[in-house]
C-alpha cells in the first residue's frame, strides 16, 4: 500500500517537473576536466605546453585544469585506470627515441591496435577494423615500397581520426667541447642525434684529451645484458655489449657482429658471425654463445623485460662455419630491428651459470649483481660509483676501435649543475639536456668553442585523449580539440622554436616512412569552434554544452 | 649515579620507536597514489611481465601479509629489493651513508668551532657596534633556505670564480678503490668543502647564540667581578667558566643536531649532486620505489632516534644535577 | 597582557622591526589584488609570441618568467601563501602544544605518560623527509607542510608548557580553586592558561618560519603544487628554468629575499620575547 502510494506520489511530481528537466537537461554540459602532465621539472617545455593548452580549450566553453603531478601517479592513472568509472579525460604523453625505434611497426602496431586497446600502450582505447588491417599488413609486408604506402595510409587515417592531438618533434640539443673534440667528428644518426654509438667509435679527441665524459640527468638504475631499465642505461648496455646487427646512422639495420645476414625465406634468416671476435674476459665469441643470447630470454620468468623481443624465434640451428640459423614463426618486417639489433650478445660460459643458479630461487636475471661486466663492445666496463658516475674503457681488440681511451658518465640530477659542469669542461659532451634550448645556444655563442647539434627526434610529444569516455569518443570533438591547438605556438611558445610540428607517429627523421604533408592542417579556435558548432554543441553561460540527446553517460 | 637498567629499559623503548615509525611508513606507502610498476611500462610491456612484476614485488598479497613480511625481514636486517635498481636496498644504503655522514659531521664541525668561538667574541663585545651588527647576520643566515644559499654560492664559487667543483664527490674519472680510501682522499675532501661550507651557514647560528648567552650569564656572576677585583685575568676566568657552563648545552645541540642535519640534508644533497641517503629517499619516494624508499627512511630515523638518545646520555653524565632514577 | 606586550616592543627593538616586517607582508597580502599589476598565473602573449623572459618593463616590474608569467605579481601573491602556510602552522603548534601541554601537565598519570610517549614518536620522525612522504601521500598541497609540523612540532611546545604547568599546579591559588569546587576545565582554561600563553606564543611565532622555510624546500624538490604560487615555487620555478644560467638575478633574488625576511621577523619577534620570558621560566 505504502509503496503504491510512494510510486503514484513519484509519478505525480516527475510529470510536474520532468518538462522543466527535459528542457534543461536536453544540452548536458560537458564536464569539467582534468589535464594530466608531469611536473615542470621533469620537462618546462611539455610542461608550459599543457599551461597553454589548458588556456586555449577553455575558450571553447571548456573547464580544464592542469594536474601536474609526478610520473607514477600520472602514469598509474592513464595506464592502470584507464577502465576506471573516474579514469583520466587528457594527458601529456610523450615517446622518446631509441635506435630501434627508426623502425614503424614499434609505435604503429603497438600504440593504436586493438588488442593493445584493454592492457597495452593503446591506452587512449582507439579501436579501428580499418586501422588494425593496416597495423597488421604493414608488418608482414617485406617489400619497403609497399610497407610504406601501407604506412602512409595508416598515418591517415589517424589523422582523420583525430587519434591523438600531435604536438612536436622536438629538437635533441647535444653539445660538444670542440677543443677537446675535432670539430664534425661527432656523427649524427637519423632522429637520434650525435648520442650515439657511431660518435662514441668516431669522435676524434684532440688536445691532449682522452675520455669523453658525458652526462645524465636520470640515475642509471642497472647495467646488465638483461634488463632493460632506465633510459641512460641503454646508452652504456649498448656500447659494452655487441650485437649482431646495428641501426646506422641512416637508420636502417646493417651488419655488426654478424658478418652477414640472408634470408633463405620471409621466415628464414641465415647469419654469419664475424670471425675473430673475443669476449672482454679473452675468451673467443662463438655461434654457441650466440645461439644462448637468443635462448636466454625466452625464458620469459628468467628474462622478461626481453622476452617479448624473441617470442617470433621458432628456433635456431647452428650451421656451422659461423652461421646461425633462426627459424620465425611468422614473417616480420622489423625482425631485424626489434630483435637481432635488440639482444645483447652475452658470454655463455659467464652468464649461463649465473642464470643456472637463479633457477627456483624466485629472483630473475635482472637482480644479477656481477662484479664482472663481460660483453664483447667496444668499450669495456671498469667502473661504477651509484649516482656519480660510470667509467668504461675503450676495447682496443675490438674489429671497429674507438679513438677515445674512456667513455665517462657523469650522474647529475639537475640541468643547471650539468649545464655548469659542461661550461666549466668538467662534463666535455652534453648527451642529456633537457632544459631550455635558449639558454644553451647564449652558452654556446658566449663559449665559442662548442659545437651545438640540432637534430629532429624519431619520438613525439602529444596530448592523448581518452576514446572512452564521452565527449572523446565524438570524432567531431576530437577534432576540434586537437585542431584548436596552435602548432605554431607549440612550437616556438612552448618549446621556444626548438621543434618541428608534428602531425603522426612517425618522424619526418625517418624521412622514408614519414608521410608528406601529414604536418600541415588548418588550427585555430575559431575553426575548432566551427567543428563543435556544425557538430551540434553549444555554449551557454560560456560553458560548452553536448548535442541535444546527447549524455554522459550510456 | 646512574641506573644501568633504566637505560637498557630507554634503548628497548627506542626500538619500540622505531618500529612504530617503520609501521606509519609502510602503510603511508602502500596507500599513496602511483603505482611501482609504472617504471615499467612500455611499447612492448606485455600482461604476462605486469603479473610477472606483481608477483616479485609482493603485491598480490594482502597488506597485511605484505605488512608481517616487511616486520619480519626487517628484523632481519633485510630491507628487500628495490623496484627500480633490483639490488638489495641494504647495499644501496651502506654504499650511500658514509657520504651522508661525511657531509654532516664535516659541517656540523665547522658550525660548532666557528660558533662557539665567534658567540665567546660576541658575548665579549655586548653592546658595541660590532655585536648590534652581528647578531642580525646570524639570524638572517638561519632564515635563509638552504637551497637558495646553495643556488647562489655554485654560481659564484663554482661556475664564476671556478674555485670550487660543482658536484659529486669527485672529477670525472677517479675511481676510489674503497670506500675508506674515498674517505682519505683529499680530492674527495675538495668537494666535500662547499656542500658543507653552504650547510654550516646555516648551522652555526644555534651554536653561536648558545655560547654567547652562556658567556653572558657567566659575566653577570659575581665571581667575575671578585675575579677581577684581585687581578686575575679575567678573560681567562669567563673563557674557563663560560665554556664550562656551556659545555652541556652545546654538546647536547650537537648531537641532536647530527640526527636532525641528517634528515634535513635532502635539499642540498640535491644542488650539489652529493650522492648521500636524502637523495637516495627523494628518488625512491618519486618513483613509488617502497623498499628503497622504507629503508632509507628508516635509516634516518634511526639515526635520528639514536642521537635523541645519545643526547640523553650525554645530559646523564655531564650533568650532576639529572640523574635517570629522580627523572623518571 | 597589553601592557606587557607593549613594554616588550619599547624596550625591544629586534621585535618591532620584527612586527614593523610581519605588518608589511600583511598589507601586501591584503592588498594584493590591488598592487599586482598581473594575474600572477596567466601566460602572457605579445604580438611577437609568448613573452618570455622578458626584462623589467613598465607592464612587468621584475619581469616575467620561462612561461611568459609576471614575476612582480607573483612575488606579490607569493605572500598570502606565505602567511597562510606559516600563521596556520603557529597557531597548529600552539593549540596543540598548549593543549597537550596543559592537559598531560594538570591530570597527569597515564594520560600524560601515553602523551609523552607520543611526542617521542613524533620527535624520532626525521622532519624534512616526513614532509616529503606526505607530500607525496596526501597530494602535492602546501597544507601538508602545516600538518606536518602540527604532527612533528607540538612535543617541544607541548613539554616546556607541560613542565610550566607542573610548576603553576602546586601554586597556592590553583589549590583554593580546587578547594572551592571549580571544575578540572574550569581551573585549567581560565587559572592556568592564561599563565601559560606567553609561552604558546613563543613556540607559534618559531613555527612561522620553519612552515615558511619547509614549504619552500618541498616546493624546491618538486613535491610542491603546481597551480599554487608561492616563493617556494617561484624559487623552484626560476631554478628549473635556470634562471642561473640565464642570469635571471631578478628572477631567483627576490624570492629569497622574501623568504629571508618572513622567517627573519620571526626570529627577531621570539628573540625579543624570549628576552622578556626566560627570566620568569628560569629555575
Amino acid at each position: 500500500m505504502r509503496k503504491k502510494l510512494i510510486a503514484i506520489f513519484a509519478g505525480l511530481i516527475s510529470s510536474l517537473i520532468l518538462p522543466f528537466l527535459v528542457s534543461s537537461a536536453s544540452a548536458e554540459e560537458v564536464r569539467s576536466m582534468k589535464l594530466w602532465a608531469r611536473e615542470q621539472a621533469a620537462g618546462p617545455a611539455p610542461h608550459t605546453a599543457a599551461l597553454i593548452i589548458a588556456q586555449t580549450l577553455n575558450e571553447l566553453g571548456l573547464d580544464i585544469t592542469v594536474n601536474a603531478v609526478p610520473w607514477p601517479q600520472m602514469a598509474d592513472q592513464v595506464w592502470y585506470k584507464r577502465l576506471d568509472e573516474d579514469t583520466w579525460d587528457l594527458t601529456m604523453w610523450q615517446m622518446v627515441s631509441r635506435p630501434e625505434r627508426s623502425d614503424p611497426d614499434e609505435f604503429t602496431y603497438n600504440l593504436f591496435h586493438s588488442s593493445t586497446a584493454e592492457k597495452g600502450y593503446n591506452f587512449i582505447g582507439y579501436v579501428s577494423s580499418a586501422y588494425d588491417e593496416l597495423a597488421e599488413k604493414q608488418r608482414v609486408t617485406m617489400d619497403p615500397d609497399a610497407r610504406k604506402q601501407i604506412v602512409d595510409q595508416a598515418q591517415q587515417l589517424l589523422a582523420d581520426d583525430a587519434a591523438n592531438a600531435y604536438l612536436v618533434h622536438p629538437l635533441l640539443n647535444f653539445a660538444y667541447d670542440n677543443t677537446q673534440f675535432k670539430d664534425g667528428s661527432a656523427i649524427e644518426q637519423a632522429g637520434l642525434g650525435i648520442k650515439n654509438i657511431w660518435t662514441y667509435l668516431n669522435i676524434e679527441p684532440i688536445n691532449g684529451n682522452n675520455d669523453l665524459v658525458a652526462q645524465s640527468l636520470d640515475e642509471i638504475q642497472a647495467i646488465n645484458p638483461f634488463f632493460i631499465s632506465g633510459g641512460t642505461d641503454s646508452w652504456i648496455t649498448e656500447i659494452v655489449w655487441d650485437r649482431l646487427l646495428r641501426i646506422g646512422p641512416n637508420g636502417t639495420p646493417q651488419p655488426w657482429a654478424a658478418e652477414s645476414f640472408n634470408w633463405v625465406n620471409e621466415q628464414t634468416i641465415d647469419v654469419t658471425l664475424r670471425s675473430g671476435m673475443s669476449w672482454h674476459d679473452g675468451q673467443p665469441v662463438t655461434t654457441e654463445d650466440v645461439i644462448f643470447s637468443f635462448e636466454a630470454p625466452m625464458d620469459a620468468e628468467m628474462v622478461p623485460m626481453y622476452s617479448p623481443f624473441v617470442k617470433n624465434i621458432e628456433s635456431m640451428e647452428d650451421m656451422g662455419n659461423n652461421v646461425v640459423r633462426f627459424n620465425l614463426k611468422s614473417s616480420n618486417a622489423a625482425f631485424l630491428t626489434s630483435t637481432l639489433a635488440k639482444i645483447n650478445l652475452v658470454p655463455k660460459h659467464y652468464y649461463g651459470p649465473i642464470i643456472d643458479s637463479l633457477k627456483g630461487t624466485g629472483n630473475n636475471a635482472e637482480t644479477i649483481i656481477e662484479e664482472k661486466r663481460i660483453g664483447s663492445g667496444p668499450f669495456k666496463f671498469v667502473d661504477w660509483r651509484q649516482r656519480e658516475q660510470v667509467i668504461l674503457e675503450a676495447n682496443s681488440g675490438h674489429f671497429n676501435p674507438p679513438k677515445i681511451n674512456r667513455w665517462i658518465m657523469k650522474e647529475i640530477p639537475n640541468v643547471e649543475a650539468a649545464l655548469g659542469m659542461f661550461r666549466k669542461g668538467e662534463v666535455n659532451f652534453l648527451t642529456d639536456y633537457k632544459g631550455d634550448p635558449a639558454v644553451l645556444a647564449n652558452i654556446v655563442e658566449e663559449d665559442g668553442d662548442i659545437t651545438l647539434v640540432k637534430s629532429v627526434d624519431v619520438g613525439f610529444q602529444y596530448m592523448a585523449m581518452n576514446h572512452r569516455r564521452a565527449p572523446f569518443d565524438d570524432v567531431n570533438f576530437r577534432r576540434a580539440v586537437s585542431l584548436a591547438i596552435d602548432r605554431d605556438v607549440m612550437v616556438n611558445a612552448a618549446w621556444a622554436g626548438n621543434a618541428v610540428k608534428a602531425g603522426s607517429h612517425i618522424s619526418p627523421a625517418l624521412s622514408f616512412y614519414h608521410k608528406d604533408g601529414i604536418t600541415e592542417f588548418e588550427t585555430g579556435i575559431d575553426l575548432a569552434k566551427k567543428i563543435l558548432e556544425d557538430a551540434g554543441y553549444t555554449v551557454k553561460n560560456g560553458r560548452l554544452h553536448y548535442p541535444e540527446g546527447v549524455s554522459e553517460k550510456h | 649515579m646512574f641506573d644501568f637498567w633504566s637505560i637498557v629499559r630507554r634503548f628497548l623503548y627506542m626500538l619500540f620507536v622505531l618500529w612504530i615509525v617503520a609501521t606509519i611508513i609502510f602503510f603511508m606507502f602502500r596507500l599513496m597514489p602511483g603505482s611501482p610498476l609504472t617504471a615499467f611500462i612500455g611499447t612492448t610491456f606485455t600482461d604476462e611481465q605486469h603479473d610477472l612484476l606483481v608477483k616479485r614485488f609482493g603485491l598480490d598479497k594482502s597488506l597485511f601479509e605484505q605488512y608481517t613480511l616487511f616486520i619480519v625481514n626487517t628484523l632481519k636486517g633485510d630491507f628487500g629489493l628495490s623496484f627500480t635498481y633490483n639490488k638489495p636496498v641494504i647495499n644501496m644504503i651502506i654504499e650511500a651513508l658514509p657520504n651522508s655522514i661525511i657531509l654532516t659531521l664535516f659541517s656540523l664541525v665547522i658550525a660548532y668551532i666557528f660558533g662557539v668561538i665567534a658567540g665567546a667574541y660576541l658575548a665579549w663585545k655586548r653592546a658595541t657596534f660590532i655585536e648590534g651588527f652581528s647578531i642580525p647576520i646570524v639570524l638572517t643566515t638561519r632564515s635563509a633556505p638552504e637551497f637558495w644559499l646553495g643556488m647562489i654560492a655554485l654560481a659564484f664559487f663554482s661556475f664564476q670564480l671556478d674555485i670550487f667543483p660543482s658536484g659529486g664527490t669527485s672529477a670525472a674519472g677517479v675511481i676510489y678503490e674503497t670506500t675508506l680510501s674515498k674517505l682519505t682522499s683529499l680530492h674527495f675532501y675538495y668537494h666535500l668543502i662547499l656542500p658543507s661550507l653552504v650547510l654550516a651557514l646555516y648551522l652555526q647560528g644555534l651554536p653561536l647564540l648558545l655560547m654567547r648567552s652562556n658567556m653572558l650569564e657567566v659575566m653577570q656572576e659575581d665571581f667575575v667581578t671578585m675575579s677581577k677585583m684581585k687581578g686575575l685575568s679575567s678573560w681567562r676566568i669567563v673563557i674557563y667558566h663560560a665554556a664550562r657552563n656551556a659545555l652541556l648545552p652545546v654538546a647536547t645541540a650537537f648531537t641532536l643536531g647530527v640526527g636532525f642535519a641528517f634528515g634535513g640534508n635532502v635539499v642540498i644533497e640535491t644542488v650539489f649532486s652529493w650522492p648521500g641517503l636524502g637523495r637516495l629517499l627523494v628518488f625512491a619516494v618519486s618513483s613509488s620505489d617502497y623498499p628503497l624508499a622504507q629503508g632509507a627512511f628508516i635509516f634516518l630515523t634511526a639515526i635520528l632516534i639514536l642521537m635523541n638518545f645519545l643526547a640523553d646520555l650525554l645530559y646523564l653524565f655531564l650533568d650532576p644535577r639529572v640523574s635517570y632514577k629522580t627523572k623518571n | 597582557m597589553i601592557a606587557e606586550i607593549y613594554k616588550i616592543f619599547k624596550e625591544n627593538n629586534y621585535a618591532t622591526i620584527g612586527v614593523c616586517i610581519y605588518l608589511f607582508f600583511i598589507l601586501v597580502a591584503i592588498f594584493a589584488d590591488l598592487i599586482a599589476t598581473n594575474d600572477p598565473l596567466r601566460i602572457n602573449f605579445s604580438s611577437s609570441g609568448l613573452s618570455r623572459n622578458l626584462p623589467p618593463s613598465w607592464e612587468y616590474f621584475l619581469g616575467t618568467t620561462s612561461n611568459g608569467r609576471d614575476i612582480f605579481s607573483q612575488l606579490i601573491y607569493g605572500s598570502r601563501n606565505a602567511l597562510a602556510v606559516g600563521l596556520s602552522a603557529a597557531l597548529a603548534v600552539a593549540i596543540l602544544g598548549t593543549i597537550v601541554g596543559l592537559i598531560s601537565g594538570f591530570y597527569g598519570g597515564w594520560i600524560d605518560n601515553l602523551i609523552m610517549r607520543l611526542a617521542d614518536i613524533a620527535l624520532g620522525l626525521p622532519f624534512l623527509p616526513f614532509v616529503i612522504v606526505l607530500a607525496a601521500f596526501l597530494g602535492p598541497s602546501s597544507w601538508n607542510v602545516v600538518i606536518a609540523i602540527g604532527l612533528l612540532l607540538w612535543p617541544n611546545a607541548g613539554r616546556i608548557i607541560r613542565s610550566q604547568v607542573l610548576t603553576l599546579r602546586e601554586r597556592g591559588y590553583i589549590e583554593s580553586a580546587k578547594v572551592s569546587g571549580c571544575s578540572n576545565f574550569r581551573i585549567i582554561f581560565l587559572h592556568i592558561a592564561p599563565n601559560i600563553l606567553p609561552l604558546s606564543f613563543l613556540y607559534g611565532s618559531i613555527a612561522i618560519g620553519w612552515a615558511i622555510l619547509t614549504e619552500a624546500s618541498v616546493s624546491f624538490l618538486g613535491f610542491g603544487p603546481s597551480d599554487v604560487i608561492s616563493w617556494g615555487y617561484m624559487l623552484q620555478d626560476a631554478y628549473s628554468s635556470q634562471a642561473l644560467s640565464l642570469g635571471a638575478y631578478i628572477w631567483f633574488i627576490p624570492p629569497g629575499i622574501c623568504i629571508v625576511l618572513m622567517v627573519v621577523a620571526g626570529f627577531f619577534i621570539s628573540r625579543g620575547y624570549e628576552e622578556i620570558l626566560f627570566p620568569k621560566i628560569k629555575k
